[in-house]
């Protein structure tokens, strides 16, 4: 009988939310350019900040003097400006006094130094270490990069593919880069942002939720062509 | 039905929860545990009496599948015509603790 406590080495290996549903290559129809192009978002390090009762523009100062990163008070998401310590760094509106941090795997070092931390420190985790380090004592602060899962979509009709799933509505006077929003999108708890105007988004889905998530996405995006593109 | 809420803006109702009346306060005090009992009726009414207005009423709303903030509804249930939607912890730290007038 198998010894129990060792697990088979493909539970133990690392898993993306969308291994094994987001298969790189043409979905949908063959013909024409694509009209959404879908890359799952792996290296990106995600955390939640809740500030403490009465700590909401404590918060908001603490991370504007280590990055410059004016926190949104409602659905945005603000970025950090180039070569500055918030670079590849941005917080998206997540609730009153609460906010989702993201940042790219080259911005982690930056801003666990920019947090009083070893620059040398990498990884999902070593952004939650950096604003819990920053933020002792005015907000709660826990990674979410295991319990999330982000893709970007993008494209001619990745407005109209969207459209399908969410009740928000995307018109550009209504809906612009830099806007963000905690949703619905095909019944899963979401929240989404818009990049550029190309139309670029990305989108967060609770990884548990990532099978019925990818099942509607393909299915909505057939008419036009999908693009899987390899994850990073 | 869309509800204006403080912190997202409009959003559809399928992303709100409704839990009831926004009207009701919990006594400060515990009751006697008997009817008729010291403070008994002040709890009965709390847990068990509601009132049922053709009109408008204030009622606790969730935003569930948004920010998660708890806001405060005045809508007319007559029409869905919706006056006032504020947020539900603001509500309560501007009003009075129990039992002051």
């Amino acid at each position: 009988m198998a010894d129990p406590t060792i697990l088979p080495a493909t539970t133990a290996r690392r898993r993306s939310a969308f291994e094994g549903l987001a298969v790189v290559g043409r979905h949908g129809v063959a013909e024409g350019s694509p009209g959404l192009t879908v890359r799952e978002m792996t290296g990106l390090a995600l955390a939640s900040v809740v500030a403490r009762q009465g700590q909401a523009d404590n918060v908001r100062n603490l991370v504007a003097e280590a990055t410059g990163i004016d926190l949104p008070v409602s659905p945005r998401r603000i970025e950090g400006a180039a070569g500055t310590a918030g670079d590849g760094l941005s917080f998206v509106f997540s609730g009153p006094g609460q906010w989702l941090a993201v940042a790219e795997a080259s911005a982690v070092g930056r801003f666990a130094a920019a947090a009083g931390l070893d620059p040398a420190m990498a990884g999902g985790a070593a952004l939650e270490i950096s604003l819990r380090a920053m933020l002792a004592g005015a907000a709660a602060v826990a990674g979410q990069g295991d319990g999330r899962g982000v893709l970007r979509l993008s494209g001619p009709s990745a407005r109209d593919v969207l459209a399908k799933g969410t009740a928000i509505d995307l018109h550009p006077l209504s809906f612009a880069p830099g806007d963000a929003a905690i949703t619905w999108c095909a019944h899963v708890d979401v929240t989404l942002w818009q990049r550029d105007a190309d139309p670029t988004y990305d989108v967060v889905v609770p990884r548990g939720f990532a099978g019925t998530f990818w099942h509607w996405l393909e299915e909505s995006a057939a008419e036009y062509g999908i693009a899987v593109v390899t994850p990073g | 039905m869309r509800i204006r809420c403080p912190h997202c803006g409009e959003r559809g109702n399928e992303e709100f929860a409704y839990l009831g009346d926004a009207t009701v306060r919990r006594p400060d005090h515990l009751p006697e545990a008997r009817a008729g009992g010291e403070g008994f009726a002040d709890w009965y009414d709390y847990v068990y009496l509601r009132d049922n207005p053709a009109g408008e009423h204030r009622e606790l709303w969730h935003h569930v599948h948004g920010c998660r903030s708890w806001l405060v509804v005045t809508r007319e249930v007559r029409s869905h015509a919706i006056a006032a939607v504020e947020d539900a912890r603001a509500v309560a730290r501007a009003r009075k603790p129990a039992g002051e007038a």
